[in-house]
């Protein structure tokens, strides 16, 4: 069974159309790459899996259940909040700005999601936090506060926040956009070990050095279209379309250096 | 180096530095002084305050009485405020447009009407539209309470209700702008955890929304207890009212009003220490 099926989305902004008859099949496992310009969707198809923004047509299932809506013979109904907060507490996601919580510490934040979702015991849920910060390697900075961390540090405490729900899927939108070369390698470094795990992911990126490396398929998007969707190798070595040609041309010195 | 760099350089090892000090600060400060000085001594020399009359009422009883009175009045009703504020705040905020619509108009008439005006209204015209209060069990006929509205709206009653819901007009802007000052990118990732609204309000949202909604309401704690002596025209036995009672039998309008002052003096001290108290335990992160 896949790990993700989107069915045939699309939506709208307004007058624009964002996402336009997406599909995408998903592995357990896999670790796909959204690639793509600016504006092609590949954040806005992220953020609809885990029903943070809704989609106007199609379907999304994660593990074979229907994301935010309950389907009734062909018509579709969103569901109530409690029932969506269930969902996306299976499925995690890391955003380009970290958006850890200002007042409370490393600690504090990748407890965040047992204590008030699972219902964790303070203890249990303080121990559980501690081995994950020490997996991404921050250890010994669970009592310091965002304020006090670098981009990188932060996102892997973000990481960490999220993998404390024990995601059966990972979303990483732009993880390592807002963080230079030298930061941006940290958190490659601990995504490369989530991969190594075996977990499904889903990223969002412009590094072509990350998609380069971890992912097992790409899907090129633009204008909220599919363009390709073929194994990442095949990707850089000869992509089918113009389109991913020039794309991959614009960004060669990048590639190369990966 | 050129020639010109070679000789600044040579010789000289070690500069001093002197800042430039101004005289203007030190000119206008004296003149202050001056003028204070000035005021000072007019008051006195004219003897506009008679010490021994001060001294026979500031601690008497029906001052601390009116003082404890406006204490009471200011801080029951900013508790209520809070309450209610936090409401009309979320209202402001929800996504239900019909809700949206009834909190802004809230805010709009109660801030909009003066506050003199909205005690009179609760202590004289209030009772009129509703001279019975009742409460009846379901589908009884016999009432549980019962009594004359008149009876039940006291001055302080009615000013409690006057200021309760003034106040949480202010107080439901100060708290929806505190809410708005917490970045969207913090909710998205606990909703992305499978927070519900109510955990991302309690555990995000107001403890930071708190470092900017504190000073605001110790701002308006203070104006409250000041605004109670509005409740004074009808009747209610504040600070100001016992101090105009007290010069109007024997005369003393300045020192009595000095007394009054005082008295607002301290308890705005309590508030402001109170207040300090309060943002040390929100420390800046």
């Amino acid at each position: 069974m896949e790990s993700v099926f989107i069915d045939d989305v699309s939506k709208w902004r307004g007058a624009q159309r964002v996402l336009a008859n997406v599909s995408v099949r998903v592995m357990p496992g896999e670790v796909v790459a959204l690639l793509g310009p600016s504006g092609a969707g590949k954040s806005t198809l992220l953020r609809c899996v885990n029903h943070l923004d809704a989609v106007d047509e199609g379907r999304i299932f994660v593990e074979g259940t229907l994301i935010g809506y309950r389907q009734s013979g062909d018509r579709l109904y969103e569901l109530k909040e409690r029932e969506i907060c269930l969902q996306r507490s299976r499925i995690g996601m890391v955003f380009q700005n970290f958006n850890l919580i200002r007042h409370l510490s490393a600690l504090e934040n990748v407890m965040l999601g047992p204590l008030n979702v699972l219902g964790t015991p303070r203890a249990k849920a303080a121990v559980r936090a501690q081995e994950l910060l020490q997996m991404v390697g921050l250890g010994h900075k669970a009592s310091a506060f965002p304020s006090q961390l670098s981009g990188g540090q932060q996102q892997r405490v973000a990481i960490a926040r999220s993998l404390a729900m024990d995601p059966t899927l990972m979303l990483l939108d732009e993880p390592t956009s807002a963080l230079d070369p030298e930061l941006a390698e940290e958190v490659l470094a601990t995504i490369r070990a989530l991969a190594a795990q075996g977990r499904t992911m889903m990223i969002a990126t412009h590094d072509m050095a990350l998609a380069r490396d971890l992912a097992d398929r790409v899907i090129f998007m633009e204008a909220g279209a599919v363009v390709e969707d073929v194994p990442a190798r095949q990707f850089f070595e000869s992509p089918c379309s113009e389109r991913a040609r020039q794309f991959l041309k614009r960004l060669a010195p990048q590639a190369r250096a990966a | 180096m050129s020639a010109m760099t070679e000789r600044l350089v040579a010789g000289k090892s070690k500069f001093t530095v002197i800042h430039r000090r101004s005289w203007l600060p030190w000119l206008l400060a004296a003149l202050i002084l001056a003028v204070g000085v000035r005021l000072v001594s007019a008051a006195i020399s004219s003897r506009i305050i008679d010490l021994k009359v001060v001294a026979r009422y500031i601690f008497s009883e029906e001052i601390l009485t009116g003082a404890l009175n406006t204490v009471l009045l200011g801080t029951t009703s900013l508790a209520i405020a809070l309450v209610l504020g936090l409401l009309v705040a979320l209202m402001r905020i929800s996504r239900n447009r019909l809700l949206a619509g009834m909190a802004a108009a809230y805010v709009y008439v109660f801030r909009g009407t003066p506050l003199l005006i909205q005690i009179i209204f609760w202590f004289n015209a209030f009772p009129t539209m509703f001279p019975e209060f009742a409460l009846h069990l379901p589908l009884s006929d016999q009432p549980l309470v019962q009594a004359k509205m008149t009876d039940l709206v006291t001055p302080y009653l009615a000013a409690l209700i006057a200021l309760s819901l003034a106040e949480a007009a202010y107080m439901a802007e100060i708290i929806r702008a505190g809410m708005l000052a917490v970045d969207n990118g913090q909710r998205e990732a606990v909703k992305a955890l499978g927070m519900t609204p109510v955990a991302i309000l309690r555990r995000v949202v107001l403890p930071q929304a708190c470092r900017i909604i504190l000073p605001a309401t110790g701002n308006q704690y203070i104006l409250l207890l000041k605004s109670s002596s509005l409740a004074s025209v009808i009747g209610f036995l504040e600070l100001v009212r016992i101090s105009t009672d007290i010069y109007s039998a024997n005369f003393r309008v300045v020192e009595l009003l000095a007394i009054a002052a005082f008295w607002y003096l301290v308890m705005t001290a309590f508030v402001t220490a109170l207040q300090s108290l309060l943002e040390r335990s929100f420390p800046q992160r």
